[in-house]
């Protein structure tokens, strides 16, 4: 009866369509162009949660859907499956990555130095409201410095294994054709690492963000200090056919690694990476990488749950099933209802009649 | 071949070289390579994986929108490849073209000079960034 309602229904769907995409207006390589320049870090948070990294196609999701995340990353995710996978690329290494912001919470002094980078971390947040009265807000320019900071830092985490503050966790090398892609099997408990973070890796933020700062108040095993957080470059390392590996041009990707010191004669520490610029999902991210080893079932910090419930596509998808057609599954639920209700009912009957 | 320069500079100096200073270069080449059978010419993705900084795990990032060109100079006998981040076909043609005249010998000079001021432009604009970006740096000791 369902299917009846949704042919008899075609001309609404039509216009409800044309009125959804009234809001936006018309679109042009302008428009797409603008967001682009416009939004960087809302293009590379979709980005990432794409798990696809083209700027361009990012900024006309975003166009396309108004602004609506979750649409935006349904358009990305639908897009990636009409491409080919031409090759896997070299494993980008933390010390290898042209670095834009490395800092630590946890020690002052890191080889390399603390490196602020892009940030508002120490600004205030003020609204510039004199640009709606006309007057252009124009930053202030940068000031260079006389020389120029070291394109690549050491990573942290190789220096702390060095001086045994962290346990040196040997990995098995794998092939890169043979790394676990979540994109080609299915997700399984207890998960593969490499599943792991790249689930988190293009998980949803505000999921990540909602699970991880529970972790951080008290629902989790651990509480984070940000042992090393950096935005970067990476070079997407590809093969020519003869052999030669070269830089095919750079993608910005953020990592985060959390420490704490609750733990057998070394620091513990979580893991988290994305696509683009995106630091607050790392830190909740590599927060509760830090806090599922012996987590309850059913907690927020465990693997299971976190992984499952942070995916977008999957999260939004079921959420809002639930506002299409249900009347056959509830009719039959309220059906039940009333006959229960009157099977109550009928016992008060009898005793009264008799 | 290319006057000290290794393939991965050649081809990453190329890669990052903006579309509208690659095509001209190549289209200034194109006259004197004779047949080109076009292999591949299309978009794709390149899947990229990061290490763990942790544990070592290899994992994936996510994929990268690329470009691909794989050619034939067929009065050569060699190929010539390109590969760039985003969906310009023309831009990786214009690298494949490039690389295969340099496997085939062709407007080496030309080329390599061009190649070198490209690769001396990049170098001065991470210069620039670079200095921007040590100017961030801080003494947590006084901060």
């Amino acid at each position: 009866m369902a299917y009846v309602a949704t042919r008899g229904g075609e001309r609404a769907i039509d216009q409800a369509e044309r009125l959804y995409r009234s809001l936006m207006g018309d679109i042009d390589a302008q428009r797409v162009a603008e967001i682009e320049a416009a939004l960087p870090l809302l293009i590379d948070r979709l980005m990432g949660e794409s798990s696809l990294y083209a700027p361009e196609l990012a900024a006309l999701a975003l166009a396309q859907s108004g602004g609506d995340l979750y649409e935006a990353i349904l358009l990305m995710r639908a897009w990636r499956t009409t491409q080919p996978r031409l090759q896997v690329a070299e494993p980008v290494q933390q010390g290898q990555t042209f670095t834009h912001r490395r800092i630590s919470a946890a020690f002052k002094d890191i080889p390399g130095g603390q490196i602020l980078g892009p940030t508002l971390d120490y600004s205030h947040r003020l609204l510039e409201t004199g640009v709606l009265g006309g007057a252009p807000y124009r930053p202030d320019p940068v000031e260079p410095a006389a020389r120029p900071a070291p394109a690549r830092h050491p990573s942290l985490a190789e220096w702390q294994k060095a001086q045994g503050l962290v346990h040196d966790v040997q990995t098995e090398p794998v092939d890169k054709d043979k790394i676990p892609d979540l994109t080609r099997e299915p997700l399984l408990f207890p998960a593969k690492r490499a599943h792991s973070l790249q689930s988190l890796a293009r998980a949803d933020t505000g999921g990540v963000l909602a699970l991880g700062y529970s972790a951080m108040r008290g629902y989790g095993n651990a509480h984070p200090t940000v042992n090393e957080l950096r935005l970067s470059e990476a070079d997407l390392r590809v093969r020519h056919p003869r052999g030669t590996v070269f830089s095919a041009g750079r993608v910005r990707t953020s990592q985060a690694e959390v420490v704490t010191t609750k733990g057998k004669g070394a620091l513990q520490v979580g893991f988290c990476a994305t696509f683009g610029w995106n630091e607050m999902k790392c830190i909740a991210g590599a927060t509760l990488d830090l806090n599922a080893p012996g987590a309850a079932k059913n907690s927020p910090v465990n693997e299971e749950f976190f992984l499952y419930h942070t995916e977008p596509v999957e999260a939004s998808g079921f959420c809002i099933h639930f506002k299409l057609p249900h009347y056959v599954t509830f009719q039959s639920a309220l059906d039940n209802l009333r006959a229960a209700k009157a099977k109550a009912e009928a016992p008060a009957k009898e005793e009264a009649d008799a | 071949m290319t006057d000290g320069m290794s393939h991965e500079d050649v081809l990453g100096t190329l890669a990052r070289m903006e579309a509208a200073r690659i095509k001209p270069l190549a289209e200034a080449v194109l006259p004197q390579l004779g047949a080109v059978e076009v292999i591949h010419s299309r978009t794709g993705l390149v899947m990229c994986p990061m290490r763990d900084t942790v544990q070592g795990t290899d994992f994936h990032l996510g994929e990268v929108l690329v470009a691909e060109a794989h050619v034939t100079l067929k009065d050569h006998g060699v190929e010539g490849y390109g590969m760039v981040t985003g969906r310009d076909l023309e831009q990786a043609m214009a690298m494949a073209l490039i690389d295969g005249a340099l496997a085939a010998s062709i407007n080496v000079d030309t080329l390599t000079a061009a190649i070198r001021t490209e690769q001396a432009r990049q170098a001065e604009e991470d210069r620039e960034t670079l200095r921007r970006i040590e100017a961030t740096r801080v003494d947590m000791e006084t901060f």
